[in-house]
């Protein structure tokens, strides 16, 4: 007998009790090298049902006897019934994850959290600001704008990367340079012999369009870019209650119980990972 | 709820025909301290505790409790509830109980916890001996012990035994109880509200005010150095602490070394990686760096944050952390009475 809020099979004393630490059994389809500390992989759930999820929000992955990590949705749900994921090979639990290949399984709980909020978004300018790994999280929203793109109104995308080595999603820049849908602008903050584009850090993108101050802005990256951003932000006028931010944090159960993630009374893995920027800015320990 | 009445004389056979039949937990020496521990004979069973060294959630949500059993890419949950009594249970830590019952039920209940604590009938107990650093008389006086299933106080000629529940009324055919009466009650009382006098510790100020000034101090950084200086980041005063919760879930590996156990570990907010993440290639992100920010984070959980929640403070006022504290710094009284000082 299995419960359907998870994958829990129990039925100890005559009562069936779910397990909120029971993870789902995920098929890897797809298994890339997206740089070369991260992996970019496609999943499917075993049981081959499609996954309900927002954008924005994160599944706790893990692998039995190395643990789990929370890891933020990198695709949209308007995508077949697959969705992916990228991950930095930094501890046990990622390098053990990392060696996996097609064909090979992980295990996934959630998905979890608050993601981005679509209907605050829908026909509204939107720019994203994606700093490194941030253009993981938020390419889950970047696709399905893309995909619903009669929804949204003007759609700018900054993305940042350390150098030309540590962009990701090199099908996906291709498809973004080239289409009218979307104002791509990118930089490095040191190129190579062959990179051609913008150098610098995320800021300099802010000269190469016009940003209106009625955009809705939704940043992630590193914790220091939050700063420089909105300063820039501010510069054009753009409300802190239309900036929406995406944080990481430490997280060990992903349903508001373990403290890792906590930020004065909210859990980001509840509450967040994504944040309307007036709600936290008062919020110490947050940016 | 009903009110039963033992004799002294006769309260020796209650707990032996008690423990002869049902698992029973509750408080036992050990050395010079008390533990909640397995009772087997009456005279084990020391209802004259100052207080335990741990708080006895760890009956609910153990020091290290398995989630998940894997073998290979198979697995199962470990849900197995063990009815059992625990008995003799002060009213504080009833208190905790109850905060830490809403914490794992609420939003996503974890029935890893709530199925240990439903298997178990609480029989609390009046305090006896006040342990040297409670300051329960003081703290959250506005959230009253609820979830327990009876109540037993030590009168002079014998014991009262308020069954509040089916599973507290249960217990009493064990006994040779009369019915318990209005005189009883009245002294039961009078015992209980006494203690809450006795206090050597106490808050000067009420939870509110408390709770708007200890919030509206998070940026006095000189405040929270200051308190936090001699700290060790050991983590015990989180370990101690009754409505403390917080846990790391790791995966062990059997021997086999196919098979293993996804388990959960207590954890403390105090320790210096609680909140660090890596960032990869050896960098690392620290969101409470100092032993500052996490001592203030843990009077912060205590005394705001979770008040909403809970309807009063995350703290009972057992003195635990006080008395754990290497450095003697983690006492509640001080740093916050200090604070309420401040202008």
């Amino acid at each position: 007998m299995s419960c359907d809020k998870c994958a829990c099979s129990e039925n100890k004393n005559g009562q069936n009790y779910s397990n909120i630490f029971l993870p789902k059994e995920a098929k890897i389809l797809r298994a890339i090298q997206a740089t070369q500390s991260e992996r970019h992989f496609t999943l499917q759930l075993a049981n081959k049902e499609k996954m309900k999820f927002e954008p924005g929000q994160i599944l706790e992955v893990s692998l039995f006897g190395y643990g789990e990590i929370p890891i933020g949705l990198a695709s949209s749900p308007t995508r077949e019934n697959t969705f992916d994921i990228v991950i930095r090979t930094v501890g046990r639990v990622s390098a053990a994850i990392n060696k996996l290949n097609e064909g090979d399984s992980m295990f996934i709980r959630g998905p979890m959290g608050h993601g981005f909020d679509l209907p605050l978004l829908r026909n509204q300018n939107i720019l994203v600001i994606a700093g490194g790994i941030g253009l993981c999280p938020t390419r889950s929203l970047i696709q399905y704008i893309m995909d619903r793109r009669s929804e949204f109104k003007k759609f700018s995308l900054f993305y940042g990367a350390k150098d030309p080595s540590q962009q990701m999603f090199h099908e996906d820049l291709k498809n973004w340079r080239g289409s009218s849908d979307v104002s791509f602008y990118e930089t490095v903050d040191k190129g190579d012999g062959s990179w051609k584009g913008n150098v610098g850090v995320i800021t300099t993108l802010f000269n190469k369009t016009q940003i209106e101050p009625d955009t809705r802005v939704i940043i992630c990256g590193p914790p220091i870019m939050f700063k420089f951003v909105i300063k820039e932000l501010d510069k054009i006028g753009v409300s802190r209650k239309n900036i929406y931010v995406d944080l990481e944090r430490r997280m060990k159960c992903g349903v508001g119980k373990c403290g890792h993630c906590q930020i004065n009374n909210k859990y980001v893995c509840v509450d967040g990972p994504v944040f309307s920027y007036a709600d936290i800015e008062n919020l110490e320990e947050a940016l | 709820m009903n009110l039963y009445f033992i004799k002294s004389q006769d309260f020796n056979d209650f707990v032996k025909s008690l423990v002869g039949s049902k698992k029973v937990i509750g408080p036992k020496a050990k050395k010079h301290k008390f533990v909640f521990d397995r009772i087997e004979l009456p005279e084990d069973l020391r209802l004259d505790y100052d207080t335990t060294i741990l708080p006895p959630k760890k009956e609910f949500f153990p020091t290290t409790q398995k989630l998940v059993e894997f073998k290979g890419n198979h697995y199962n949950g470990c849900i197995n509830p063990e009815e059992k009594i625990l008995f003799g249970v002060h009213f504080y830590d009833v208190k905790a109980i109850d905060m830490t019952d809403h914490l794992f039920r609420e939003k996503n209940e974890d029935w890893n916890y709530l199925a240990n604590r439903e298997a178990t009938t609480i029989v609390a107990s009046n305090v006896q001996t006040v342990s040297n650093r409670a300051f329960y008389g003081s703290v959250g006086t506005e959230v009253k012990p609820k979830g327990h299933d009876a109540y037993l106080t030590k009168l002079k000629d014998g014991y009262l035994y308020e069954a509040i529940t089916n599973k507290g009324e249960a217990l009493v055919k064990f006994g040779k109880f009369d019915k318990g009466t209005d005189s009883h009650r009245k002294e039961a009382e009078e015992i209980n509200n006494a203690v809450l006098k006795k206090c050597p510790e106490s808050l000067k100020y009420g939870t509110k005010e408390i709770a708007d000034k200890v919030r509206k101090s998070f940026d006095k950084k000189e405040v929270w150095e200051n308190a936090a200086h001699d700290c060790f980041s050991c983590g015990s005063c989180n370990v101690v602490c009754p409505t403390c919760y917080c846990f790391d879930v790791q995966d062990d590996w059997n021997l086999d070394q196919t098979s293993g156990l996804r388990s959960r570990y207590w954890d403390a907010c105090l320790t210096e990686d609680f909140s660090k993440i890596s960032l990869g290639a050896g960098a690392t992100e620290n969101f409470r760096e100092h032993s500052a920010d996490r001592f203030r984070h843990r009077i912060m959980r205590k005394a705001t944050y979770l008040n909403e929640k809970l309807g009063g403070p995350a703290c009972v006022g057992c003195g635990r952390c006080s008395s754990a504290c290497t450095a003697d710094i983690a006492d509640p009284t001080k740093v916050i009475n200090k604070i309420m000082e401040l202008r």
